[in-house]
């Protein structure tokens, strides 16, 4: 099932899934390598018993450098298609391709490799480890990579010098602002330069001026790092940051 | 980073910590204190023998219990001296018998004969009182602990024992009797005359053997030579009187399934605050999860934090223990904590937490990475 045109004329040949974004006037991705690929995903739940179908074959492409958009109404099934395009949940059928490596049928010691090694996640409610410092939580992922916690520090402490957080290096979530916390977490899901940037709703618990200074540097980074990004959203006052935008309603692409 | 997240996340969180290590520091205290109120009181159960200076007790054929004594005659004595290696041999009598209190009553006492002019079988310092007390006429030792059951002994006070009449002439400090009866010193041959005993038996016969002897070796030669009698060296019958009480009163159940509980308690405590810290941070061990971090890696961390916990609590309760045991132990409720349980109760405890540990193990095992997308 391939998904609909929202704004803007639809390339079915490179873009088979999605409509590229108004106001979308950003260096175009190499269309040379897919990063992401996703064949035929189906997804159900066991809900009071019965199955109930939460993706319906989904097919989905990010190219190399993309920031695509998954948006829809509550319950189309945007965070489960994240969840298993950062294999955190597997699919019941479908096939997943990461860099043209097929990955769905992976082990959960490979997945879990793979995440730590090629995607970077932003959560909703920033999930940053509370008895962690700024600088602590940006330097866990390049840590978990052996990076001396001393050079990881001293790595973070740059990441959030640049983005404005120089002053927040050392103070704990519970005393930054949900602005300020999610800017850490963009620097935590960048600083090891993964592939993959997957966010999930990275502005709803912010206000708007926050939610687009967030947006306007997780562009900047992914950029900069040659990150392709997936965001899901339905807040409408951030898609002028997408390349392109997914309409997703009960499992599937809207036609 | 494993390390700097687990302290940093273990000590962010003081409240949960701080109940973590209330449980171990309570186990800690509890097993040492209940171990060493159990050994101080056993060890009663051998005092006589503990600090009887003699290498080799003799007495009759399957004696067991230092204060349950059976004759033996005394006249074997000279055997027991003719044997090599031996350098000295002293009768010992330890008679039960009642002394006269004051209001008119008596209270029931175990009577020790102690031979004049040597150290064989001495067990007392005397506190109260002239040294050579026991060379007095009629004069006898009461230890100071025992004087709300002897209603007060003043030294030089006139008493009766077994209805002889007899001197305090001097206290000892901390000689207590395993029995609710109280030791009563006197020299040898008054306690033959107050028990009215036969004077040809004794209780036990005490040998000092020479430097270098082989005593093992000297006790069969003993048992050889007389048959009807049973010879240990000190620390044997120290244990077999311990022994004794430990079977035959349940003591040794009853102390260990006290202890046992108090572990049991630490461990519960210590396994429910771990859980409880696991449940508070499901979230973040999701978000790790997510983030790449394996399952494995994440039980290091708890692995690292329950040691932590175990190690800060163990030191933190030694210390308690240690000052406590100051504090509390006295002659009458010794508090007597050997290096090794301390040691033994320090690596237990240890354990237990590590084991503990196991009970949020399967909690986070079960902690799906896909959760912290769903918060």
């Amino acid at each position: 099932m391939t998904a609909p045109n929202i704004t803007a004329e639809l390339d079915q040949q490179s873009q088979p899934s999605c409509a590229a974004a108004r106001g979308a006037s950003r260096p175009q991705p190499s269309d040379s390598e897919l990063a992401l690929e996703a064949k035929g995903i189906v997804k159900s739940y066991m809900i009071g018993g019965q199955s109930r179908p939460v993706l319906d074959g989904i097919d989905f492409q990010l190219k190399s450098g993309e920031c695509v958009f998954l948006a829809g109404p509550s319950g189309s099934g945007k965070t489960t298609l994240l969840s298993i395009l950062g294999l955190l949940l597997t699919s019941d059928s479908g096939q997943l391709y990461l860099r043209g490596r097929r990955v769905e049928g992976l082990g959960e010691v490979e997945r879990t490799l793979i995440r730590r090694e090629q995607i970077g996640f932003v959560f909703q409610r920033f999930q940053l480890i509370n008895g962690l410092t700024a600088e602590d939580n940006v330097s866990i992922p390049l840590t978990m990579d052996g990076v001396p916690l001393g050079e990881a520090r001293e790595r973070a402490g740059e990441l959030l010098s640049r983005i404005g957080l120089a002053d927040h290096r050392h103070a704990l979530p519970s005393s930054m602002s949900p602005g300020q916390c999610q800017r850490v977490a963009l620097a935590r899901a960048v600083i090891a330069q993964p592939e993959l940037i997957l966010a999930d709703e990275p502005t709803a618990a912010l206000d708007g001026k926050s939610g687009k200074d967030v947006m306007e540097l997780l562009r900047q980074l992914t950029t900069e790092f040659s990150s392709s990004t997936v965001v899901v959203t339905h807040d409408p006052r951030i898609f002028e940051y997408a390349d392109r935008i997914c309409e997703m309603e009960n499992g599937s692409f809207t036609s | 980073m494993r390390w700097n997240l687990a302290y940093r996340t273990l000590f962010h969180d003081r409240g949960k910590l701080i109940a973590g290590l209330v449980g171990v520091i309570f186990s800690v205290v509890l097993v040492n204190i209940q171990g060493g109120l159990f050994f101080g009181l056993i060890h009663k159960a051998s005092m006589l023998v503990d600090r009887s200076n003699a290498d080799i007790w003799v007495g009759h054929r399957g004696m067991h219990n230092v204060d349950f004594a059976h004759p033996i005659p005394e006249r074997w004595r000279y055997v027991v001296a003719g044997i090599e290696g031996v350098n000295e041999v002293q009768p010992l009598r330890v008679e039960f018998g009642e002394i006269s209190l004051p209001g008119g009553g008596y209270e029931n006492v175990v009577l020790v004969g102690i031979p004049p002019a040597t150290e064989l079988g001495r067990p007392y310092r005397i506190v109260d009182g002239p040294g050579n007390a026991l060379d007095l006429h009629d004069a006898i030792i009461v230890d100071r602990c025992d004087s709300t059951k002897l209603k007060s002994p003043e030294v030089g006070e006139l008493r009766e024992v077994n209805g002889r009449r007899v001197r305090v002439a001097g206290k000892s400090n901390g000689i207590l009797s395993f029995l609710v009866t109280p030791y009563v010193f006197t020299n040898y041959d008054d306690a033959v005359e107050l028990a009215g005993s036969d004077p040809s038996e004794t209780s036990y016969l005490l040998v000092s053997v020479a430097d270098g002897a082989d005593r093992e070796q000297i006790c069969q030669q003993i048992k050889a030579l007389l048959p009807d009698v049973e010879a240990m060296t000190a620390e044997e019958y120290a244990s077999v009187s311990i022994n004794f009480w430990m079977t035959r009163t349940g003591l040794g159940l009853s102390f260990g399934a006290a202890t046992m509980l108090g572990l049991l308690v630490g461990l519960v405590m210590v396994g429910q605050t771990l859980y409880a810290m696991v449940l508070d941070r499901i979230s973040e061990y999701a978000t790790l999860r997510a983030i790449g971090l394996s399952e494995r890696e994440l039980m290091c961390i708890l692995a690292f934090q329950s040691a932590l916990v175990a190690t800060i609590g163990i030191a933190i309760g030694m210390v308690i223990t240690v000052i406590l045991k100051t504090l509390l132990s006295t002659p009458r409720a010794t508090i007597d904590i050997p290096f090794m349980l301390y040691v033994g109760c320090g690596v237990l405890i240890f354990a237990i937490c590590l084991f503990a540990s196991g009970l949020p193990y399967f909690r986070v095992r079960r902690i799906d990475p896909h959760t912290a997308l769903q918060s």
